[in-house]
């Protein structure tokens, strides 16, 4: 193994998510685990796995930062930095011309805006519901005895407009139900579903030019997601390599960019 | 930042506990005596009249807020609901209706006292919002107690001389009925000297808020918070002019030695928005960490008004009344904002969406973004409440501003 690494670990509500960078900014390693109940465990399941895959052990560390709702709880972190700054820096780095940056998360949705200079010029999240996050395609695809890569498969054959228009997880699972005695496709029911959370999104872009890029574990794993946000954006938008780890890598990064300042220089609390 | 970082408590706290335990005692005794009486008024209502009638005056909205900070509202709002108010109107509202069904009140705790005084008369003024018409109406069906009221014109621009006009007739028919109701008659000579002294408490209050203009900044949004009490509870009288003139001594005393709020001041930021009463602590405790102070907010700044000097006191009650912020329209309000930022040299402001309180909240009409763009400052919008805390997400919130911080870091690089 060459030289000191570079560690980024987010979080998350669902996954924590672990990425390794070399000196040069090259990736070394990555890995992603259920959060679960215990995040202690979590954390150290990713980030050894991780450093695994980079051939490396904890000893190689030179810098870690930490992300995401769980940032507290990453012992080895020497500074922690929130889950926007962090997917803000990773698709910058991705997408050097991006401007408006679209994080679906399990828990949470965020917009961020950066400027051409990359600076995070405006942010939002959303309210304090399950409207227009991976919380609500799990809720109602558990309901339809389905999974998330089931539902994301049949939106993408999806041939026709099934409207669930509403936001709230309970509402729209009775408009299924509805769509579902209308006899429209299930097909298109689910894409109905991916549309409607494109459209909590919608109303969150500060400024909707520019360039889109999305990240986060929802468009890692649906396809539909990506459809959805450049249908009702209409635009194109760019999904990275590994949206998932968006966040992990954007931390990673800082930690490189951290650890020339100053090692164990002082996180924002 | 620096463990070591600790808050220097500004003196005054202490004997404000106690002219805050004087006050709440005194009204629960004027509430047993047959020969006193008590009139309830909201916190810019028409105070100065009641005074001159010689009421002792409480204020229902702070029993909403000791609710609020005592971490109870949630348990209470349940029972209004009950009674058909709305969980997602005003949570000081349902709150204090819902702890009045329950028998319960923080004052028990706090002063041993049973709970607020009974009224004699109610009184109340739209200028901030509709609710407190109806909220104070549940009391007086339940006290049987007479209602009065002022429905100033709302949402103003300009405040021309009809406004004021109006506003005054309506006072004077509040006169009219306290005067037929109770028997008594209104000494306008007293009317004057408690308008006086409610103006002279005033603008006291604006001189303490203005020291935070220094830098770094001898109080906080949060010391606000706790001093504000005189200048709403004691309007009128002279204990607010003393009690503020020692407090302004201290703070001037502070700023000149350099004792900052928050060590270190790395931040200045700005407020909009209610309080969360029962996250005070909290989210102080996560500003000074991040070593960012609110030097300024709308909120402490609703009981700053204009000076009296002299002439019609009913005409400055009026007037002042009808000129608070929260009555304006959002050109006025973008240029008041405006002018605080400059005034207190802000670096971002905060605006909190209050789910139950969509009168004092003003992110539901695009200020924030017409301020981020016209001003070049960052400002942040998070959702929570005044009171009712299943409105508000810690974890989301903490977030939020710690992002806010983030994003003001980036900007100094
Ligand atoms: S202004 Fe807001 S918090 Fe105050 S009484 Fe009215 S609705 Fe309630």
């Amino acid at each position: 193994m060459s030289g000191p690494l570079f560690v980024g670990v987010d979080v998350g509500s669902s996954a924590t998510k672990c990425v390794v960078l070399r000196g040069d900014g090259a990736l070394a390693g990555h890995h992603a685990v259920p959060s679960g109940f215990d995040y202690g465990e979590s954390v150290a399941t990713a980030l050894d796995r991780a450093l695994e895959s980079a051939e490396a052990s904890r000893d190689d560390v030179a810098y870690c930062v930490s992300t995401g709702y769980g940032r507290r709880k990453v012992e080895i972190a020497d500074r922690q930095v929130t889950e926007i700054t962090c997917h803000a820096r990773g698709a910058r780095e991705w997408y050097p011309q991006v401007r408006n940056i679209i994080d679906v998360g399990g828990q949470d949705t965020k917009v961020i805006r950066i400027n051409e200079k990359g600076q995070m010029t405006d942010y939002r999240m959303n309210a304090k519901c399950a409207a227009g996050t991976g919380t609500f395609l799990e809720s109602i695809a558990v309901k339809l005895g389905m999974s998330l890569t089931d539902i994301d498969a049949l939106a993408m054959d999806s041939k026709a407009d099934a409207v669930v228009n509403s936001y709230c997880t309970v509402f729209a699972g009775t408009e299924v139900i509805e769509r579902i005695k209308e006899g429209q496709a299930k097909e298109d029911i689910s894409m109905g579903l991916f549309r409607s959370i494109a459209s909590r999104v919608s109303e969150m872009i500060p400024a909707p030019d520019g360039a889109v890029g999305v990240t986060g574990g929802v468009v890692a794993h649906c396809r539909a997601m990506v459809r959805a946000l450049e249908e009702v954006l209409k635009t194109d938008i760019l999904l990275p390599p590994m949206p998932q780890h968006a966040g992990a890598y954007g931390a990673a990064l800082l930690a490189m960019e951290s650890s020339k300042t100053s090692k164990g220089a002082e996180g924002v609390c | 930042m620096s463990k070591a970082a600790k808050r220097v408590e500004i003196k005054a706290q202490k004997r404000l506990k106690s002219l805050v335990r004087d006050y709440f005692l005194n009204l629960d005794a004027a509430a047993d005596d047959s020969d006193r009486k008590v009139a309830w008024c909201t916190s810019v209502g028409p105070c100065e009249l009641l005074v001159a009638f010689g009421f002792e005056v409480y204020f229902p909205e702070n029993h909403g807020a000791l609710l609020g900070a005592r971490k109870v509202s949630h348990e209470y709002i349940p029972r209004a609901v009950g009674e058909g108010y709305c969980a997602e109107s005003c949570s000081y509202m349902t709150s204090d209706i819902g702890s009045s069904l329950a028998g319960y009140s923080p004052l028990t705790e706090a002063f041993g006292i049973a709970g607020p005084p009974k009224p004699d008369v109610l009184a109340y003024s739209t200028n901030q919002c509709r609710e407190v018409q109806d909220w104070w109406s549940y009391f007086g069906r339940k006290h049987d107690a007479p209602v009065v009221g002022v429905c100033p014109p709302a949402h103003l621009g300009a405040i021309t001389p009809d406004h004021v006009k109006f506003v005054r007739g309506e006072l004077v028919r509040i006169i009219e009925r306290i005067e037929s109701h109770f028997g008594m008659k209104l000494d306008h000579a007293k009317l004057e000297e408690a308008v006086a002294l409610s103006s002279k408490a005033s603008s006291l209050w604006r001189d303490v808020l203005d020291t935070a203009r220094a830098r770094p900044s001898p109080m906080t949004f949060s010391d606000g918070l706790i001093h504000m009490s005189p200048v709403i509870l004691m309007r009128g009288s002279q204990i607010a002019i003393d009690y503020y003139e020692d407090l302004l001594a201290e703070l001037k005393q502070r700023r000149d030695d350099g004792v900052a709020a928050v060590p270190d001041e790395r931040f200045r930021l700005y407020w909009d928005g209610m309080p969360v009463w029962p996250k005070l602590r909290e989210l102080s405790d996560k500003f000074f960490d991040l070593r960012a102070v609110i030097a300024a907010s709308t909120y402490c700044n609703s009981w700053a008004f204009d000076e009296y000097d002299g002439g019609d006191p009913l005409d400055w009650m009026a007037k002042t009344s009808i000129e608070i912020f929260i009555n304006r329209d959002e050109g006025f309000k973008q240029s008041f904002l405006t002018e605080m930022f400059e005034r207190f040299d802000i670096d971002g402001a905060v605006f909190h969406n209050a789910r139950t309180c969509p009168n004092n909240t003003n992110s539901r009409f695009g200020m924030p973004q017409r301020l981020r763009e016209t001003l070049d400052k960052p400002v942040v919008v998070f959702d929570g409440d005044l009171s009712d805390v299943r409105f508000f997400s810690t974890a989301q919130t903490m977030t939020n501003i710690e992002a806010f911080i983030e994003q003001l870091e980036e900007r100094k690089r």
